[in-house]
């Protein structure tokens, strides 16, 4: 019967699934603290800081995934730094400071689309430096900026799958497993339907809010 | 600013993004003289045929890069225009196949395609296997490219051009295509970067290439971390070029046309002037 693979392993796909779901989330946390600071530093910061923070975005950008994830499996083992051994904390890490690298160019190009002029207008009329970021930077630099990131979280979820790599126990890995094991093509139907169960949904309400920010602006 | 106020500015940030890589090499040295990259793992470096045998895996992952950025071109063409002006049912079907293979990660492609070619009993080289799950991905993502870069010339254009008697495949070819080309150019570079990137991902597979080599060569000397480093440098110095070289193709669009398309991954500022 078709699915009887899966069904038998249904336990471990779950708890791959959860895996895929911690490391996408906890990611994406990494890359937006990392993000919202090294933007502002981009923008706000002195140009010897902001140069530095320029330099992090493009190295980090230009190389693969793949090579920073064994760069910092192989200098975290016990081996060397001996920071940790555990690959899901490891893929957390790598996978957030690569999208934070997405992420500051995106959240620098919605600090930089707010007309400097309307700056100088809050400044004028009174609003201090925390005003005029709060009310009117801010709300207009959130609506340029949502879109892209929404892109990113999607990257991102397809970005986890490369964990698997540094043997982190998330949805290609299990699922490449228990292919080896069963000599079955479900498994690999199942890793599809499961990223797809992630990308699909997120790219609708994505290409939903561009619409509706779009239209409000 | 005044404008002298603003290139000293623009020189600091310069001289900033050479403090970044001093900072790099400065972490790489200070864990050197801790102890926790001994000197001695650098050493095998020092002997020219460990760069040659890099060389030769750089060598597949260009072969690899070129060969399906010029298939997903070729491909994306037809694909995008089917997605415009397809009847209905074909449309529907070019659509769920652009959408569902965007929707999957590139490795899941590539080990998918590698580890099940051979069931299906055609035997080409893991290599020419990964490059085709690469053509598959990136074809798919070039044809929203190529679709929005058509989509962005102004509809009278393609009208007069009809009224004036060209048919539809001489008008694409003379006066969309061309004008849409030169918007694209960018994110067609950035969607290069993402591939040359993704071109690692094969070494999963067992595909030969820089990645590949690299392993092979840090399991024999036994120096992951370093030689991980002088990988992470040469894909840097590749697509950085290629980075700047579409930053060049950007700034030198006339100022009169509207924003170039943006690809996936390329998030260029939208600056006002």
């Amino acid at each position: 019967m078709f699915g009887g693979v899966i069904l038998d392993n249904l336990d471990i796909f779950a708890q791959a699934y959860l895996t895929t779901v911690i490391l996408a989330v906890g990611a994406m946390a990494l890359a937006l603290a990392i993000g919202t600071l090294a933007a502002s530093i981009r923008v706000w910061g002195p140009p010897l800081a902001s140069g530095v923070a320029g330099f992090y975005v493009e190295f980090f950008r230009n190389t693969p995934l793949l090579v920073q994830l064994f760069f910092y499996a192989t200098l975290f083992a016990p081996r060397n730094l001996g920071i940790t051994s555990d690959p899901a904390v490891v893929a957390i890490i790598g996978l957030g400071v690569y999208t934070g690298a997405f992420v500051t160019e995106a959240i620098r190009s919605g600090i930089l689309s707010v007309d400097p002029r309307q700056l100088e207008a809050a400044r004028s009329l009174g609003l201090n430096q925390v005003q005029t970021l709060r009310l009117v930077v801010l709300p207009q630099a959130i609506r340029t900026v949502i879109p892209p990131l929404g892109n990113l979280s999607i990257a991102l979820v397809k970005n986890t799958s490369i964990a698997s790599a540094i043997s982190t126990r998330e949805i290609l890995f299990v699922g490449l497993l228990v292919q080896s094991r069963t000599f079955s093509l479900e498994p690999f139907v199942a890793i599809l339907a499961a990223y797809w169960s992630l990308t699909i949904p997120l790219s609708i309400a994505v290409s939903r809010l561009e619409r509706r920010l779009a239209f409000s602006r | 600013m005044t404008a002298a106020a603003r290139a000293l500015g623009r020189g600091s940030m310069r001289l900033g993004a050479y403090l970044g890589l001093v900072i790099l090499v400065a972490i790489i040295i200070g864990l050197v003289a801790i102890g926790a990259l001994p000197a001695a793992r650098w050493a095998p470096f020092a002997d020219v045929r460990v760069w040659w045998f890099l060389g030769e895996g750089l060598l597949a992952t260009i072969q690899m890069g070129v060969a399906a950025l010029v298939a997903s071109l070729i491909l994306s063409v037809p694909l995008a225009l089917a997605r415009i002006g397809a009847p209905a049912p074909v449309r529907a079907v070019i659509v769920g196949w652009i959408e569902l293979v965007r929707a999957t990660p590139v490795l899941a492609l590539v080990l998918g395609i590698v580890l099940f070619m051979p069931r299906t009993g055609l035997n080409i080289p893991p290599i020419w296997a990964a490059t085709l799950a690469l053509t598959i991905y990136t074809s798919a993502v070039l044809a929203e490219i190529v679709r929005a870069g058509i989509l962005s010339i102004p509809r009278g254009e393609v009208e007069a051009a009809r009224s004036l008697g060209l048919p539809y495949a001489a008008t694409m070819r003379l006066v969309v295509l061309p004008q849409a080309l030169a918007r694209m150019t960018p994110a067609i570079v950035s969607q290069l970067i993402t591939l040359v990137k993704d071109t690692s991902l094969a070494s999963i597979a067992a595909v030969p290439e820089l990645m590949s080599f690299a392993r092979s060569s840090f399991t024999f000397y036994g120096n992951p971390v370093e030689t991980l480093f002088v990988v992470a440098c040469i894909f840097f110095v590749i697509c950085y070029t290629l980075s700047r070289i579409s930053r060049r193709l950007e700034l030198h669009r006339p100022a009169d046309v509207m924003p170039p398309v943006l690809g996936e991954e390329d998030l260029q500022p939208v600056v006002r002037a």
